[in-house]
């Protein structure tokens, strides 16, 4: 109750005491307010660079779980993995036999080669063999025309399915279904073009850059010795929560048609979304760190800033501190006086620094890059500039507490 | 020395404030200085003692003690029979708060708060909640005649007014004395008048005062004057009644 009083009675005196000091006020903010901005805006890029590459991968589905010759993320570990024998078609074929009615196994080879297209061409686009299966694994669907079908890879068909960007580099505004292209020196006809895919994320993979043919038809066209193919096997679940249990299970079918006996380690590699998505979660984490260890020195002089205006403030006012202190102000009332008006302070640095980076954030969503704030980011903004006024203000503010009242109503 | 000094035969009620042996050494450097060297005393309720000395005299050391913005180096000091000594910083400012009331040459009111807010001050100190606030405050200001500028700030005001202003601050929080430390030396002499007039009438209403002053015909006011030298009690007399008729 009294406490209460109290705070109520520091509270107003801080806001008097700004809207008494508005030049000085607004001119300390100014180092809050920079501080404040840079902090939303490197965690803005963060998340938004996050929701990039979420969305670059969205087409890869959580429920997939790929087996291949390497991992997807390697670090400083390759040496381990350089000689591992690659993943012949046959043993996905073996695979996919073992797991039938369980989950939906597709095998599928890809390599880069250069597309023609009468005078057109295009250099190093993915070419990737597959099956009819292919749009089981994965969300993408053809737009126009039809996808691979069985009947496809088992007669070999020299068929291909496009992507949006290969239409638009081969073809322009022409139509491409039913016409024939060449791939290196084979030639393929257009049967469908994909859904736009979208976000190709900084340098990693474009699904709109890719050409889809019946797997069986790439073997034949650029496979070669069979002992060099190195196939990757999508596996999908039946379900998320299935997902554990057929990682488990493929591993044994894999162990067993490998013929690994029980002290060999795997020589081959589970991938999945979860496993991309963590390693990117891991360098986004020290990007962050680094980013706001960076923007934290700002907030650091901005808060020095502060500090010295209440250094100010409280010696400005030391007669009203003794006054105060005579008639029965408690120390801590008076030291909640000078926090509030210190965190109030921060608080308006805070606020106006939100609407700066939001204004900002528009900006660059108009113009560079999609971008957007987010409602936790501001909250998380504005109570960081809360605490670095409380943490500012707390030193001047416990001397003012401090200080002897006979002393204080003396001072000149 | 230090001999507790008899009260004036005006004495009757009960002891508000008794000091004895009190002695307050400050160091300052190597030097120490000693303020009040034995000071005995005591006041009753409703007495109307004017304290006088010299600069250097110890009067306003004296005043600090009395006042609880400063503890004894020695001796004892209790108000209304509750030893002051060994209480926490915290607690003399309850003290402050509750029973004392205090009127500062300088008038010493928050400039950027209102005539109102400057002596409901003490009340929020004191916690009293906001609908019981209003009414004492409003008392507190009628009774020294500022109704009528409750909205106005300090430098909207005479010296006299705010003088009003520090006096009624004082006695809203209904302390056991008023403490008023040179109350008229900014003033001028007709304005003086006015303000010893307002604490004339608060002595009459049953209000305890201790009045710091080195002027004679200021100090009349009293009914008893404490004069002090070289930290020590000189003299102790009652006023001769009519003696303010005289002047």
């Amino acid at each position: 109750m009294k406490a209460r009083l109290d705070l109520e009675e520091s509270f107003r005196i801080a806001l008097g005491s700004l809207r008494a000091n508005k030049a000085r006020g607004t001119l300390t903010t100014l180092g809050i307010i920079i501080g404040i901005v840079a902090v939303i805006l490197t965690m803005t890029a963060a998340h938004g660079l996050q929701n990039t590459f979420r969305q670059s991968f969205s087409a890869v589905g959580a429920d997939v779980i790929y087996v291949s010759r390497m991992p997807w993320v390697v670090m400083n570990d390759f040496f381990l993995y350089r000689n591992r024998p690659g993943l012949e078609l046959r043993q996905a074929d073996l695979l996919a036999s073992k797991l039938r009615g369980r989950a939906i196994v597709n095998p599928s080879i890809g390599g880069q080669r250069d597309l023609k297209y009468r005078s057109a061409t295009m250099e190093g686009v993915t070419i990737i063999g597959t099956t009819e299966r292919q749009t089981l694994v994965s969300t993408a669907q053809p737009e126009l025309g039809r996808f691979i079908t069985d009947y496809d890879v088992t007669r070999r068909k020299n068929v291909c399915v496009i992507g949006t960007d290969v239409r638009d580099g081969l073809f322009g505004d022409a139509a491409a279904v039913n016409q024939e292209l060449k791939i290196g020196r084979t030639t393929f006809r257009v049967i469908g073009v994909m859904e736009k895919q979208g976000g190709a994320f900084l340098g990693g993979p474009n699904f709109d850059r890719q050409v889809f043919v019946p797997i069986t038809s790439y073997v034949k066209a650029f496979g070669g010795d069979r002992r060099q193919q190195n196939v990757d096997v999508a596996v999908k679940a039946p379900s998320h929560e299935a997902v554990a249990a057929l990682e488990f299970e493929v591993i044994g079918e894999m162990r067993k048609i490998r013929q690994l006996r029980p002290a060999e380690a795997d020589n081959f590699s589970i991938n999945k979304l979860d496993t991309l998505v963590g390693a990117f979660d891991n360098i986004m984490g020290v990007v962050l760190l680094v980013g706001l260890l960076i923007t934290g020195i700002s907030l650091f002089v901005g808060g020095v800033g502060v500090m010295n205006i209440m250094f100010v403030s409280v010696t400005e006012r030391t007669r009203e501190i003794g006054i105060r202190k005579a008639i029965g102000a408690k120390p801590h009332s008076i030291l909640f006086q000078f926090l509030f008006e210190a965190a109030a302070i921060c608080l308006m640095g805070g606020l106006i620094g939100v609407v700066v980076a939001s204004v900002l954030t528009a900006v660059v969503n108009a113009t560079v890059m999609p971008a957007s704030v987010s409602i936790p980011i501001l909250l998380i903004a504005v109570l960081v500039a809360i605490g670095v006024g409380v943490a500012a203000g707390f030193l001047p503010a416990w001397r003012g507490a401090r200080l002897n009242p006979i002393d204080a109503l003396r001072y000149e | 020395m230090g001999q507790p000094i008899s009260s004036s035969p005006a004495t009757a009620g009960r002891i508000a404030l008794s000091l004895r042996d009190v002695v307050k050494t400050y160091v300052m450097g190597a030097d120490e200085v000693h303020a009040l060297r034995g000071v005995s005393l005591d006041v009753a309720t409703n007495e109307y003692v004017a304290i006088m000395g010299a600069s250097g005299s110890g009067k306003s050391t004296l005043m600090n003690v009395i006042g609880c913005l400063d503890v004894p180096t020695s001796g004892t000091y209790s108000l209304e029979g509750q030893p002051v000594a060994g209480m926490s910083e915290y607690q003399l400012a309850e003290i402050r708060n509750q029973r004392i009331g205090f009127v500062f040459q300088t008038f010493n009111l928050i400039p950027r708060s209102n005539v109102f807010h400057n002596v409901e001050l003490p009340l929020i100190y004191a916690g009293v909640p906001r609908a019981q606030r209003r009414p004492r405050v409003e008392d507190a200001i009628a009774r020294v005649g500022l109704t009528n500028r409750m909205r106005h700030k300090p430098n909207e005001l005479s010296g006299g007014q705010r003088q009003r202003v520090a006096i009624a601050r004082a006695l809203v929080g209904q302390p056991s004395i008023i403490l008023a430390d040179e109350p008229t030396g900014n003033l001028d002499s007709k304005t003086g008048d006015e303000i010893m007039a307002v604490l004339d009438e608060l002595h009459q209403a049953g209000q305890t005062i201790l009045l710091v002053t080195h002027e004679t015909y200021i100090a009349r006011h009293a009914l008893r004057i404490v004069r002090l030298r070289d930290g020590m009690i000189e003299s102790d007399d009652a006023v001769p009644a009519g003696s303010l008729a005289g002047q």
